[in-house]
């Protein structure tokens, strides 16, 4: 049983931390919440399903096809409704608020368009089971742990190895100075969004994979930003801490409290850890130039 | 009646719009969980009502208290740090959800089924009454010491903490001021449609008190009461459908932002010392004007 | 500062008498005692330790990136100091949050002007003028006699301070809307609301032509005697510096060069080292 839950915990955990990710890289470049980020990982799971059933690909095409379209999504977000205020220098609550706009007009699209139905992905995986000792573990959990893992070291590896991952490096650190640098800002900000949007979109499959495609889907993906904040944000390891730990949490609390008030748990580790770290669990103390 | 009635959210409506005003709009700050101060608010003044038959007043200002609290144990390790809005925002959508979650398991709120037979104290005229209450509450406090603290912050907070103002003290002074007009506008809507539930006070509603208040205009309180009027009674005029309404309140906050991110009324025409002046020019042309 | 360097000419005025200070026994108003302040591996101010008198002018000068905000930025407890410790007052200021430091009497302005820039000129003041209004949230909601009363004396007192620095008749103005000279001055103003004992000027003079920065020169010391300020001034105009400092610290690298008076500074050969390379240092020593 502890066994079981673990890797259940470890597998939403992993979900977690891919959304998380993903909203942390772009907050890490422009300092504030992506409140559009859960929409873009709406759009994800209806893409997926979208392909898995309706072109028939098989499973690696709807990865590829979801991750291809959040990408796609995710810059056009920011240039329709981020680069406009980014050019004018908008303080970050602009931001914030243009983010909830494309969320809620993006939720409420796919509601308006294709109704509240609930599209439950086809048995790519099946339903099998794998038995480790006396724990059940569903494939699915540990497709999706694998996939958010290796997912997340690629992501980590580009930004350390290659020289995009470097000016992204670069503007997380100082945007000004990295513009002073030759680094061309629309352009890593392009890259930003197209890699938090594919992450949405991998992410996307999954949850659709595990709870079904509806337009309201995006708050789970609420559970992100709480990750992000109870990690540190702007910090990717810090993300990822936060996902799991918050993944781990959440299952434990379901398995052997109560699943009804798992909400209730996760929203106080929340406040807890604010209050005890007010830069989150990795979050470095960020001073402010002036 | 049917127009009374919408009259009546309306006001209500208005009372939202205006804490939200003073948190956004001039204390720079902003909350997607504005409709769970309103969900303590109602509840709790519908529970005193009803179980206990606390006189209507009463319960209404238990609702402001109840929600103020709760908004302070939201806010003070959230509005902590220097710079980061962000955390608030974040710890408001959960709030949200841990409300609803409570309040769908409570016994005494009688979860997702509601509260019906709530007694219909809310009038046309008491909300109107308190409407015109709230706003003239919230701009004594704009142009007091306490207004020009949260406007000093949301314009620069690393200049406003250098000049000694209190970061943490304001913003939670804004926010346990707007709070408390939620969960007066909860109050009063539980007594006017007298039967809650907690589905009544999701994302959706919290959408609509924002985008009032940033169409209306940041750092305007006139602004958002009038978008406010005109986001109640509009789609009862349209019969829009409910989610084209949303899908347009998101496209609404995107192209403001855009294009007019200070707003319909944005503080150019009416700040807060701009709103004193003003007032003082209506007052000096209607010389009967308010007593 | 572009030109910084080419305005570094030897200025020979004396300087300005100081009134209060009645043989060797000038009280120390503020000293930093090995003041340290790292950012990850930098050195932004390393073993820093200097005096200020009270009633004096304290010139602090270098290159960029010497480290001379980061002091007023510790001074102000907007960074915490990796060691060392600043006493104001013989009041040990580490750890103290920006405003307990604004009440003990520091107030400071800023490089990159940072006014309230929505707001009217005589808002800006206003909102700092927090003291003169000392009534409560109940009061303040339903708008008591007593806060009307209050509200017209900060006001008034708002009034006064633009006066001061002669920008009472642009009250009413945006303060984006001023030009950058005036801008400076309103945050001068702003400072000077907080009626602070010492007052930390960052650059008042930046971006302002040799006129404009004479006068400045007037109103600083003008200000300093009526309101009997202590003065730490950044700045680059070094005619600036030199007609108002009593003392001067130079500061490279984040430590302290070296210290004295205006004439002493400006014929040290350290300092121009510092400002303007070795070729010229050598040049000047033949």
């Amino acid at each position: 049983m502890l066994l079981q839950t673990t890797i259940t915990g470890l597998a939403i955990g992993g979900i977690y931390a891919l959304m998380a990710v993903g909203y942390s890289l772009v907050f890490s470049i422009l300092n504030f919440s992506n409140f559009a980020h859960g929409s873009v990982i709406m759009l994800g799971a209806y893409a997926g399903y979208f392909v898995l059933t309706r072109a028939g690909a098989p499973f690696p095409v709807a990865i590829a096809g979801s991750m291809l379209a959040g990408a796609v999504i995710g810059v056009a977000n920011e240039r329709l409704a981020y680069k406009p205020l980014r050019v004018r220098n908008a303080r970050p609550l602009y931001f914030m608020i243009s983010a909830m706009g494309v969320a809620i007009f993006l939720e409420n699209l796919v509601y308006a368009t294709l109704g509240a139905h609930f599209y439950s992905y086809p048995e790519v995986l099946g339903r099998s089971i794998v038995r480790i000792g006396e724990a059940s573990i569903g494939v699915l959990d540990l497709f999706a742990l694998a996939f958010s893992s290796v997912a997340i070291t690629g992501l980590h590896l580009f930004l350390q190895r290659t020289k995009s991952g470097l000016a992204i490096r670069a503007c997380s650190f100082d945007m000004t100075v990295a513009s002073v640098f030759g680094i061309r800002l629309d352009r890593v900000v392009g890259l930003v969004f197209a890699i938090a949007g594919a992450l949405a979109g991998l992410s996307g499959v999954f949850l659709g994979m595990k709870y079904m495609a509806y337009p309201t889907m995006g708050w789970i993906t609420n559970k992100a930003y709480v990750a992000a904040v109870i990690g540190g944000l702007g910090s990717l390891p810090g993300a990822v801490v936060g996902g799991i730990a918050l993944g781990l949490l959440e299952t434990f609390v379901s398995v052997y409290v109560s699943s009804i008030i798992r909400d209730v748990f996760s929203f106080s580790a929340l406040v807890l850890v604010l209050l005890a770290m007010p830069n989150g669990l990795m979050g470095k103390y960020v001073e402010e130039k002036i | 009646m049917y127009i009374q009635g919408v009259l009546t959210v309306a006001m209500i409506n208005i009372i939202s719009a205006t804490g939200l005003a003073v948190f956004t709009g001039f204390t720079g700050l902003f909350s997607l969980g504005h409709a769970a101060f309103m969900a303590v608010g109602a509840y709790t003044s519908a529970i005193l009502t009803y179980f206990l038959g606390v006189p209507y007043v009463l319960a209404l200002v238990a609702g402001v208290l109840a929600s103020s609290v709760v908004a302070a144990l939201v806010g003070y390790p959230t509005l902590r740090t220097r710079l980061r809005g962000d955390y608030f925002a974040i710890a408001t959508i959960g709030m949200g959800e841990a409300t609803r979650v409570i309040l769908e398991n409570l016994k005494i709120t009688q979860g997702a089924r509601g509260l019906p037979g709530i007694s219909q104290y809310t009038t046309l005229p008491v909300a109107a009454v308190a409407a015109a209450i709230v706003l003239a509450l919230a701009r004594n406090m704009l142009a007091s010491v306490y207004g020009r603290n949260a406007v000093a912050v949301r314009e620069d907070a690393v200049a406003a903490e250098m000049s000694g103002i209190h970061l943490l003290r304001t913003r939670m002074i804004s926010l346990v001021f707007s709070a408390g007009c939620a969960g007066l506008a909860g109050g009063l809507y539980a007594h006017y449609l007298a039967f809650i539930q907690p589905v009544m006070f999701t994302m959706v509603q919290s959408t609509q008190i924002t985008a009032a208040v940033v169409c209306g205009g940041t750092g305007s309180l006139t602004g958002p009461a009038l978008a406010a009027f005109v986001f109640t009674v509009a789609p009862e005029l349209l019969r829009a459908a409910h989610m084209w309404r949303l899908v347009i309140y998101g496209l609404m906050l995107v192209l403001i932002m855009v294009f007019r991110p200070q707003g319909l009324m944005g503080y150019r025409d009416l700040s807060w010392s701009t709103f004193s002046t003003l007032a003082a020019r209506i007052r000096r042309r209607t010389p009967h004007g308010k007593r | 500062m572009a030109n910084a360097e080419t305005r570094f000419s030897r200025v020979s005025r004396p300087a300005p008498e100081r009134e209060g200070c009645e043989g060797g026994g000038t009280p120390v108003i503020a000293e930093c005692i090995g003041l340290t302040k790292l950012f990850g591996g930098v050195r932004a101010v390393s073993h820093l330790s200097f005096k200020v008198d009270e009633g004096e002018i304290l010139g602090l000068i270098g290159p960029n990136g010497a480290g001379k905000t980061t002091v007023f930025n510790l001074l102000t407890g907007f960074y915490r100091p990796t060691s060392g410790s600043m006493l104001f007052r013989g009041r040990d200021l580490a750890g103290l949050a920006p405003p307990a430091i604004v009440g003990l009497g520091i107030a400071r302005t800023f490089q990159n002007i940072r006014l309230f820039s929505n707001l009217t000129v005589l808002d800006n003041v206003r909102s700092v003028l927090y003291r003169h209004a000392p009534y409560g949230f109940a009061q303040a909601l339903i708008r008591s006699p007593r806060v009307r009363r209050d509200e017209r004396r900060v006001r008034e007192k708002a009034l006064e301070y633009l006066e001061e620095v002669g920008l009472a008749g642009r009250a009413y103005d945006r303060a984006s809307h001023l030009p950058y000279g005036l801008q400076r001055k309103l945050e001068l103003a702003r400072a000077l609301a907080l009626e602070p004992v010492l007052l930390l000027l960052d650059e008042p003079a930046a971006g302002m032509n040799p006129e404009e920065s004479m006068s400045l020169v007037g109103l600083i010391d003008h200000l300093r005697r009526k309101h009997n300020l202590t003065i730490i001034l950044i700045e680059h105009h070094m005619d600036v510096v030199m007609s108002l400092s009593h003392r001067i610290v130079v500061m490279n690298f984040g430590e302290k060069l070296m210290e004295g008076s205006p004439e002493e500074v400006q014929t040290d050969v350290r300092v121009i080292e510092a400002y303007l390379g070795e070729e010229y240092a050598s040049a000047y020593r033949r």
